[in-house]
């Protein structure tokens, strides 16, 4: 009887962790596809004023993302490029195509409270951290994601809230390894296409500056549709920049 | 007949007790502080220069002769493997390692800062140069995963011992490439560079994230007491550079050399006056006694039979003084070599100089030699006025004398 | 009494001239060593001063620590009309100071580039006069760039060539220009030298939006001396959200070393002087010793024991006075010659650069408060070595001491 019940113990957390990981993995579908083209507006909240940027993004798997800017006038035309592990900006303005060095990877993105890092490695959620459920509300699942060993991500642990009727997040908390919070992501007005579900507003919210955000709206979403390869060349930063 | 002089001369220099303990005493407390001050001194440069020693490039360092201008990845020394092994063999050679370092962008979820990853071999580093003495805290293991965080990027990251950072940098490949550790231990080697920016991991963990092996080095340092080592070195291997510490390190020469003029200074300005002490007295001391002296030659004691007195009092005095000296100099040596000056209150100002807050002294042989021979001399010196008024002494108008 | 003492150092030579000549050295040494220590550190001070940082900063509370552009000063003018109406305020002139990347043709580099006003740092700052290569910079130079040697040598650039920047601006939005490098600067301060790089502000400002905005103030005082009364004006006037830090917070570091410099240097006047005042105890001693029949005559007749003591105190205060008197102005003078002629020292900056030092010039302090404790001191050393003497002599009594040996 005893064994029995041990039995099940086991396997009902393995399954939990089995299923753990199996809704992370759908939410990280659901983020990417196979490829993925977004047109974007990013509202950037600081020191008392707002700024907007639009953009267009295109993402295939994990390793390969262009995005190019449309809005505002000034920074019309500057692409950026994410090839493997490395990074390479165009401006127009000064005509010049620069790699991006590692001691600006860590800089905030334009101004932003997203990090270059953010905007290069999206691939993290599921191969760098293990999840773990910490509570069902209805169809909600808080998820605690423990970086793995030897992931080099800064944080000391992910907090997110996934909804398993769309398998996606609505809250993201980031926490510091001595468990403080440092920046919270909110998703909202999750919209489907075709077969995948993605919120289409987001907020990013560091702590210590509660005056500062910085909003992504999803404009225009299209999945695995055919992403030319000469997307994700060199060439491309300075061609798609007109 | 010498054993009579002895004796006369040892009575007469304590016949005025107070006077002569009086010479005794200003030898005795001018000898100690001086002998303090001087091994304080020298205690500072010879602490610095051994701690760069240790901490960093030996008394010679290897390097790419590209490396020091533009420290990157590209600018290795080839066949350091074969370099280091050849180096070893040698017999004039003590230690020797090969670090590989790489600049790059420490994290942590707060704060980003500049550091440089070195890639070591621990073991090999606490034999070349006491690497487990710089253990400020934590532990000194380094593993897969772990890393040893300079004092001052610690505190500027405000990471403490089992935190997490995140390093990166861009690889052989020139790929972006990052690596998470988890500090082990804080190290402090007052070596200002490193403690600002290091991080220690180990070296065959820092090959695998680089892509690069055992057979590169970015600098090979070497401990080693030839002075002839830099320059068969050199001619061994023409297409890389052969540095001496001194080299590397200006500052440290001149410092040295500063140090060195100043306790001259301080020494010859003591010892002067300790002259002109001895000197006063033993003028008087003999004056006091011309009836005596005259008394001595008119009953056919020789001249240089007195001479020989009068040299042995002063020794007497100058000798005693410097037992006595010598005695709380080292007492007080020995308490600041093992205890030291306690600076802790000037630590921002010694630390931008890369110092310690607490300085221990160097206690060396000179000291007491090089003070010896400066109170003998100044005693001997000290009585060759007065001894030309004995010579010159007529015993009997000096017997009619009034005293 | 006081022509019974005169009498008696005519007398005595041998005593007398010894004791008068170590005191006239002991005074003449101690006045110029720590002239020669206030000097160096005066002029430590004003060299590093010189190099970049003012006497006095302004910033927006919070820059210091955390920085970025949250914690820029928004309006420039308003608080330098403040310093307009301050007495003691010799010059004044904003930086914005921003990080970006600077590429060339070959490579590039995270770099400090800084907004200046390059008429006003000439006399604030050694900017200008630290030129190597090229030129400096002026109102309407630009989109020149000055740069640091080691900055310049990372990049492989030369002079003429085209360097492009990319950052942020004040807004936080993306900034991009091509900066052409005018001229290059070493002061010899290595990390300064390979990230530092200046550009006009009428220039930068329109790229950066940073119009009347700063990352800080810097200050150049009229004397050096009022900084902290001065500092505490200015904190009363700005606004609350500013702060006005002195250079003595600024370059902690700086003073702490100074300071510990200092405890050495009168570690080894101590010595000195525990040497001196032994000797002159001797020779007042021997002197006194050799005279103890004198004494016991004088007391047979009737003179008290004060008046020993009185007698022997006149005698060394006229020694020392005598001494000091000679030795002062001699002392006074050497500082105040050497204060204005500072002596040279030729390489010194090149040896010290790191430290701040951009000159070879060693000037001596003159400052009378100075010199008056230094002679007051010497005198309380001659005073305390006749202490022993008089004890001894007094000791006696009256006939036995005029059988004395």
């Amino acid at each position: 009887m005893k064994k029995l019940l041990l039995f099940i113990l086991v396997l009902s957390t393995l399954l939990r962790a089995d299923e753990a990981q199996d809704i992370m993995k759908k939410v990280d579908n659901n983020m990417r596809g196979q490829n993925v083209y977004m047109q974007i507006t990013m509202r950037i909240t600081s020191m008392g004023h707002t700024r907007t940027m639009k953009m267009k993004t295109w993402a295939q798997g994990t390793k390969k993302s262009f995005v190019k800017t449309i809005y505002p006038p000034k920074d019309k035309g500057i692409t950026f490029l994410s090839l493997d592990n490395q990074m390479w900006q165009y401006v127009p303005k000064i005509e010049r195509t620069i790699k991006i060095p590692t001691s600006m990877m860590l800089q905030n993105w334009m101004g932003s409270d997203f990090t270059n890092d953010d905007m290069v490695k999206q691939s993290s959620i599921v191969d760098d951290y293990d999840p773990r459920i910490l509570k069902r509300e209805g169809s909600v699942v808080t998820i605690e994601l423990t970086p793995k060993e030897d992931a080099a991500v800064v944080w000391g642990k992910i907090v997110t809230n996934i909804d398993t009727t769309t398998y996606t997040s609505n809250k993201d908390l980031f926490y510091d390894e001595d468990g403080e919070v440092v920046r919270t992501f909110f998703y909202s007005e999750v919209k489907q296409f075709g077969k995948y579900y993605t919120p289409t507003h987001w907020k990013v919210q560091p702590v210590d500056k509660p005056n500062n955000s910085t909003e992504i709206i999803l404009e225009d979403v299209k999945y695995d549709t055919k992403i030319s390869e000469q997307y994700f060349r060199k060439s491309a930063l300075k061609r798609f920049s007109r | 007949m010498f054993k009579l002089i002895i004796k006369l001369a040892w009575n007469n220099a304590f016949l005025r007790l107070s006077r002569t303990l009086l010479v005794i005493i200003m030898i005795a407390v001018s000898m100690s502080m001086m002998l303090s001050i001087q091994g304080i001194y020298d205690g500072m440069t010879v602490n610095m220069i051994d701690k760069t020693k240790r901490s960093d490039c030996g008394e010679l360092s290897i390097y790419n002769p590209k490396y020091r201008i533009d420290k990157v990845m590209n600018n290795d020394i080839k066949d350091a493997d074969v370099i280091k092994v050849s180096l070893q063999e040698r017999a004039d050679v003590t230690a020797v390692v090969t670090r590989f370092s790489v600049e790059g962008l420490s994290a942590t979820a707060r704060k980003s800062t500049f550091a440089n990853i070195i890639g070591i071999d621990l073991d090999a580093e606490k034999s070349f140069g006491q690497f487990e003495q710089f253990l400020k805290e934590g532990e000194l293991k380094l593993g897969k995963r772990g890393t040893l965080i300079g004092s001052e990027l610690a505190k500027s990251l405000k990471v403490h011992v089992g935190s997490k950072v995140i390093f990166s940098t861009q690889d052989r490949q020139g790929d972006i490439n990052a690596i998470a550790l988890k500090v082990k231990g804080i190290v402090q080697t007052s070596n200002i560079t490193l403690d600002a920016s290091v991080l220690y991991i180990d070296r065959s963990r820092l090959n695998a994230f680089l892509g690069v092996d055992n057979t590169v080095a970015t600098q090979i340092a070497i401990r080693s007491a030839s002075p002839t080592l830099q320059a068969s070195l050199q001619k061994q291997y023409p297409n890389l550079e052969v540095k001496t510490l001194l080299e590397l390190y200006p500052m440290l020469q001149q410092m040295k050399d500063m140090m060195k003029i100043f306790n001259s200074i301080t020494f010859f300005i003591v010892m002067l006056v300790v002259f002109i002490g001895i000197l006063g007295v033993m003028y008087v001391s003999i004056l006091d006694r011309i009836r005596e002296f005259g008394i001595m030659r008119a009953v056919g004691m020789e001249y240089r039979h007195i001479r020989l007195q009068i040299f042995l009092e002063a020794l007497f005095v100058g000798v005693v003084g410097y037992a006595i000296g010598a005695f709380l100099g080292f007492i007080s040596l020995v308490y600041l070599h093992q205890v030291g000056l306690n600076l802790s209150d000037f630590s921002d100002g010694l630390a931008s100089f890369g110092m310690d807050t607490v300085i221990y002294a160097h206690i060396e042989l000179s000291y007491f030699s090089n003070t010896f021979f400066a109170i003998i001399t100044a005693s001997l010196l000290s009585v060759v006025l007065p001894l030309q008024k004995i010579k010159r002494l007529n015993p009997i108008e000096v017997i009619k004398a009034e005293t | 009494m006081f022509s019974l003492a005169l009498k008696n150092i005519l007398f005595y030579k041998g005593r007398s001239i010894t004791t008068f000549v170590l005191t006239f050295v002991s005074t003449l040494l101690f006045i110029l060593y720590v002239a020669l220590m206030d000097g160096s550190h005066g002029s430590m001070l004003q060299n590093a001063l010189k190099v970049y940082t003012g006497s006095i900063e302004i910033y927006k509370k919070g820059y210091r620590d955390i920085g970025g552009n949250e914690y820029f000063i928004t309006d420039v003018a308003k608080v330098e009309k403040v310093l307009d109406k301050i007495d003691g305020v010799e010059k004044y002139t904003s930086r914005y100071e921003t990080y970006g990347l600077l590429s060339s043709s070959e490579n590039s580099a995270a770099a400090m580039v800084v907004g200046i006003n390059p008429e006003k740092e000439i006399g604030m700052s050694e900017l200008s006069s630290t030129l190597v290569e090229g030129t400096y910079l002026s109102r309407d130079s630009g989109n020149c760039l000055y740069a640091g040697v080691d900055l310049v040598k990372k990049l492989r650039a030369k002079i003429g060539d085209e360097v492009s920047f990319v950052g942020g601006a004040s807004d936080n939005s993306f900034a991009a220009d091509l900066f052409k490098l005018c001229g290059t600067f070493k002061t010899g301060s290595f990390e300064f030298d390979a990230s530092a790089s200046f550009i006009t502000r009428s220039y930068f400002d329109e790229l950066m939006y940073a119009q009347n905005k700063a990352s800080y103030i810097t200050l150049k005082l009229t004397d050096l001396d009022e900084v902290d009364t001065i500092n505490k004006e200015i904190e009363t006037k700005i606004d609350s959200s500013l702060e006005s830090v002195s250079w003595k917070v600024l370059m902690h570091a700086m003073v702490e070393a100074m300071q510990v410099d200092s405890i050495f240097g009168y570690i080894s006047l101590v010595l000195f002087f525990v040497v001196i005042f032994f000797v002159i105890m001797i020779f007042g001693f021997i002197n006194v010793s050799s005279r103890v029949r004198e004494f016991g005559t004088l007391r047979c007749i009737g003179l008290s024991r004060g008046k020993i003591r009185l007698l022997l105190f006149y005698e060394i205060l006229i020694l020392s006075t005598a001494a000091i008197i000679l030795a002062t102005p001699l002392g006074a003078y050497i500082a105040y010659y050497y204060s204005i002629h500072p002596f040279v020292i030729e390489g010194m900056s090149e040896t010290y650069k790191q430290y701040g030092v951009v000159s070879d010039q060693v000037p001596l302090s003159f400052d009378l408060f100075t010199i008056s404790w230094n002679v007051i001191l010497i005198y309380l050393l001659n005073f305390l070595s006749v202490i022993y003497p008089i004890m001894y002599i007094n000791s006696f009594r009256p006939i036995e001491a005029t059988h004395h040996v």
